[in-house]
């Protein structure tokens, strides 16, 4: 079942759930496999002093890891068969730190004919719970006619 | 042995070495931790085959820092900055992943070398996943004074 029919007009906008950046989910994406010696590996997304060594404030969590916060967005408005034909185009745009809850949102832009189906364009971005983005860009899904 | 060369002096046309891992029930299940996605497609086989592979791995396991020859000299850190993504086909836990990384472009933004790298997932049947140009960008400790 997908949430955007060949009926949703241009301009509609939709939001996945707020997602908080603990280091625990931090350490699950970046620290490698859970079965590897030495979890959780350190590096910028796992461990402060590694981050401030490297020039960073502080650790962030990896960009994408939030960009997949935006594919489950577009797969819950598109469904698998996005899987079969998605594109996106991020930037990201200002760093992560632990303790940010970030939602994903997505708006639609543009929609064409294409073939047998009307592709759809969105602008998608991550915001933090202050509203700064995170992450910008665009993504395109097709629906059947 | 040849001297590993840091991915931010690369050239266009160099490749990273390739990487090969298996998509386990386990490795699947702790990135739908790390995404707070716990859909049944990633966790219950369908009449199209084994559970789906959650994207946020797909996309963490073809970040270039994975490949066994990926290095950055001392001193120096990676941000990836952007990227173009293309969902080709659902990958199938169970199945052997392989990645691969071409650079396509070089220049020099700001001072700051950047990489344009291209990376293509596929799994063992020929079947193409993910396609993906990474821009990233390469800072030095020094340079962040």
């Amino acid at each position: 079942m997908t949430i955007i029919t060949k009926e949703t007009p241009v301009g509609q906008e939709f939001s996945g759930k707020p997602k908080k950046i603990t280091w625990e989910r931090l350490w699950t994406f970046s620290g490698g496999p859970f079965a590897a010696s030495g979890w959780p590996k350190k590096n910028i997304h796992t461990d402060i002093d590694f981050a401030k060594n490297a020039g960073l404030p502080t650790a962030c969590a990896s960009g994408t890891q939030y960009q997949g916060y935006v594919i489950q967005l577009l797969i819950d408005l598109f469904g698998e068969e996005w899987l079969k034909n998605g594109k996106m185009n991020v930037k990201f745009i200002k760093l992560v730190p632990e303790g940010d809850t970030l939602i994903a949102k997505a708006k639609v832009q543009s929609k064409e004919e294409d073939g047998s189906a009307v592709k759809y364009t969105l602008d998608i971005w991550c915001e933090n719970q202050n509203g700064d983005k995170v992450l910008v860009g665009t993504a395109s899904g097709l629906v059947k006619k | 042995m040849p001297e590993k060369k840091s991915v931010h002096l690369m050239e266009a046309g160099e490749e990273l070495e390739p990487f090969e891992f298996l998509v386990t029930p386990e490795l699947n299940q702790q990135y739908l931790y790390a995404e707070e996605d716990y859909h049944p497609r990633y966790l219950e086989k369908n009449e199209s085959g084994p559970p789906l592979v959650h994207p946020a791995l797909l996309l963490n396991m073809s970040n270039s820092t994975r490949s066994p020859s990926f290095y950055l000299a001392p001193g120096w850190a990676a941000i990836h900055a952007a990227e173009e993504t293309e969902f080709l086909n659902p990958a199938r836990v169970g199945k052997k992943l392989r990645v691969t990384w071409r650079i396509v472009e070089t220049y020099e933004k700001r001072g700051k070398p950047w990489r344009v790298t291209e990376a293509l997932v596929v799994d063992e049947d020929g079947v193409q996943i993910l396609r993906r140009k990474l821009h990233s960008t390469y800072s030095s400790s020094e340079s962040a004074k």
